[in-house]
């Protein structure tokens, strides 16, 4: 991977369609539900995670996989609270992913060509393409994709 | 996804506004999940009943429709057993011991179970339990297609039982009889992908609780072959299982001679894995430190039973605690019908005249962080002891963690004192 490189595309597979675009915030570890979620704050509480307490708001979400209990959920619910990511893009999920994409429904994708944690820090400006599957990353920065 | 006749009439509203919105649901569910269709259920459906019992709040099939639907006389179209209580969760039994409000309060409770009952007459079983296939009286069997939830059940469904199911258990799946076709209801997502060897002899059940975490850790969501675990018990099992997906979201796992579609030994030893893992008494030290995570040796609350203690092992805190008083409030927590099991033989009255608590049917972390005040905690539990502190926070809280005997001397002297040998 370079990070010279202005624009990086990954493919992969709609979750949730729609396009949104932000900088990532990007977690290098599983994400863990139920107790180690606030939906309310938008932020993981699980003690020792690299993102404890880091607000998700606003942030194009960037993981590899979930982990733990179906109150994985609670991730969506920071829909009800206005805590929410913009996108999400992860690895591999399964239906804890999916159910909390739903709730959440924001872009969303998944099954991507390439793995997303090794192409996408955190600060990248991202865009995701729900309805194509498409994530173009862009390291120069936090300049805007052009429309 | 390609729809039956049926499943288009049901979308379509002809069947009705309520099927019409729990095949919405379905439909919509398995859109995101990329499954192809939707699959009829064989096997048995769990799900968290309270004032809906679905995953989104938002268009859940809600509290009065589901009177609505019992009144007409409607029935679940498969066995469906109650997962623990939820939205709000509940001490179902010995709630009158347990020392908090609103738990404690006889109207509260008569209105949460009040809750319950449109559900049974819909054919729910109250088993209200996250260890339900425990108890439940009635399994799936060996390639039945389920929806079940929580951490233990779906490792219990898929690998122990070689039933099929993801993490989807709900209403909507228990009154239509379908779920979305995909995941682990597919052979071919069922095959191991990697290899784990444990190198260490595992003994006791914390050795269970914390090789399934670093199995778990080590693997996420992938399907492993695992040899060497020697013959563990049940409650080693589905400790096993809890942590398997607290460390990982392992939903399937292979052992052979001990889970139903194993390979042989012969075979494991001819098989290509991308990965293969071993698992050592260090890898198993170094899950017992992270899951310890305080300093203050004084503890304030000891809690036992996540998931849900099972008749044995509510003897063995018994023996550990006849005679004895406890300093500090102590819950045993097991599921209902176990609840009755251990009152008639006495052993509710030993823990209550020690000072302990035996109750049913739900945990801390389901209630979100209700229990008795404390700012450090103990328990034997890996899973609950890495939950409870999330639930709690902003505010700080202490969680020790070790075997049970570890756990009961807390609760009797008040101070921890157990540490890894």
């Amino acid at each position: 991977m370079s990070k010279k490189a202005e624009k990086i595309v990954l493919k992969g597979r709609k979750v949730i369609g729609g396009v949104a675009e932000g900088e990532a915030l990007v977690s290098k570890v599983p994400m863990m539900g139920w107790g180690n979620v606030d939906q309310k704050r938008g932020v993981t509480t699980e003690r020792n995670h690299p993102l404890f307490r880091i607000p998700l708001k606003g942030k194009v979400f960037v993981f590899p996989e979930p982990r733990g209990s179906g109150g994985w959920i609670f991730y969506g619910f920071t829909k009800f609270y206005g805590t929410n990511p913009v996108a999400m893009v992860y690895r591999k999920g399964l239906a804890l992913t999916v159910l909390a994409a739903l709730v959440m429904d924001v872009p969303c994708v998944t099954d991507l060509d390439k793995n997303p944690i090794e192409f996408i820090e955190t600060g990248d400006w991202v865009k995701v393409d729900g309805d194509r599957g498409v994530v173009e990353i862009y390291k120069n920065g936090k300049e805007k994709s052009k429309r | 996804m390609r729809l039956t006749q049926a499943e288009e009439r049901m979308l379509n509203g002809e069947e009705g506004y309520i099927k019409k919105k729990a095949m919405t649901f379905l439909v919509r569910y398995g859109e995101a999940a990329g499954a192809e269709r939707l699959i009829d259920l064989d096997g048995t459906a769990d799900f968290h009943p309270g004032l809906y019992a679905s995953w989104f709040p938002e268009t859940a099939i809600t509290l009065d429709e589901i009177k609505e639907l019992a009144a007409r006389g409607e029935r679940f179209k498969v066995p469906t057993f109650g997962n623990k209580p939820g939205s709000p969760a509940f001490i179902v039994h010995g709630w009158e011991d347990c020392g908090v409000w609103p738990q404690n309060d006889p109207d509260c409770h008569a209105e949460y179970l009040a809750r319950m009952k449109p559900y049974m007459q819909m054919g729910m079983i109250p088993a209200l339990s996250c260890d339900y296939y425990l108890i439940s009286s009635f399994l799936p069997t060996a390639g039945q297609h389920c929806a079940w939830g929580e951490s233990s059940a779906i490792p219990w469904v898929n690998a122990i039982l070689g039933a099929r199911a993801n993490y989807d258990g709900c209403f909507e799946a228990a009154y239509l009889g379908k779920i979305p076709a995909y995941d682990m209801h597919l052979d071919e997502n069922r095959k191991p992908t990697r290899l784990v060897e444990c190198q260490v002899e595992l003994k006791t059940d914390m050795d269970y609780d914390l090789f399934g975490w670093a199995v778990g850790e080590k693997i996420g969501v992938e399907v492993p072959v695992i040899t060497g675990i020697g013959k563990p018990t049940y409650s080693q099992l589905v400790k096993m299982n809890s942590t398997l997906n607290t460390g990982g979201q392992v939903r399937m796992y292979h052992v052979p001679g001990l889970t139903p579609e194993a390979p042989h030994p012969g075979e494991v030893a001819a098989m290509k894995f991308k990965e293969k893992y071993s698992i050592d008494r260090n890898d198993l030290k170094k899950v017992y430190e992270k899951i310890n995570y305080a300093s203050k040796r004084s503890v304030d609350f000891v809690y036992l039973g996540c998931p849900h203690y099972n008749i044995i092992e509510i003897q063995k805190v018994v023996s550990l605690l006849k005679g004895r008083k406890v300093r500090v409030p102590m819950w045993v927590m097991t599921n209902p019908w176990t609840f009755k099991m251990a009152e008639q033989m006495g052993y509710r009255d030993t823990l209550v005249q020690a000072g302990a608590a035996l109750l049913s049917g739900t945990c801390p972390g389901m209630m979100e962080g209700c229990m008795p005040p404390a700012d450090v905690i103990a328990t034997d539990s890996a899973k609950q002891n890495y939950y409870i502190t999330g639930f709690i926070d902003p505010r700080p809280l202490q969680a020790w963690y070790g075997s049970v005997e570890d756990c009961v001397e807390a609760a009797v002297t008040g101070k921890w004192e157990g540490q890894w040998s």
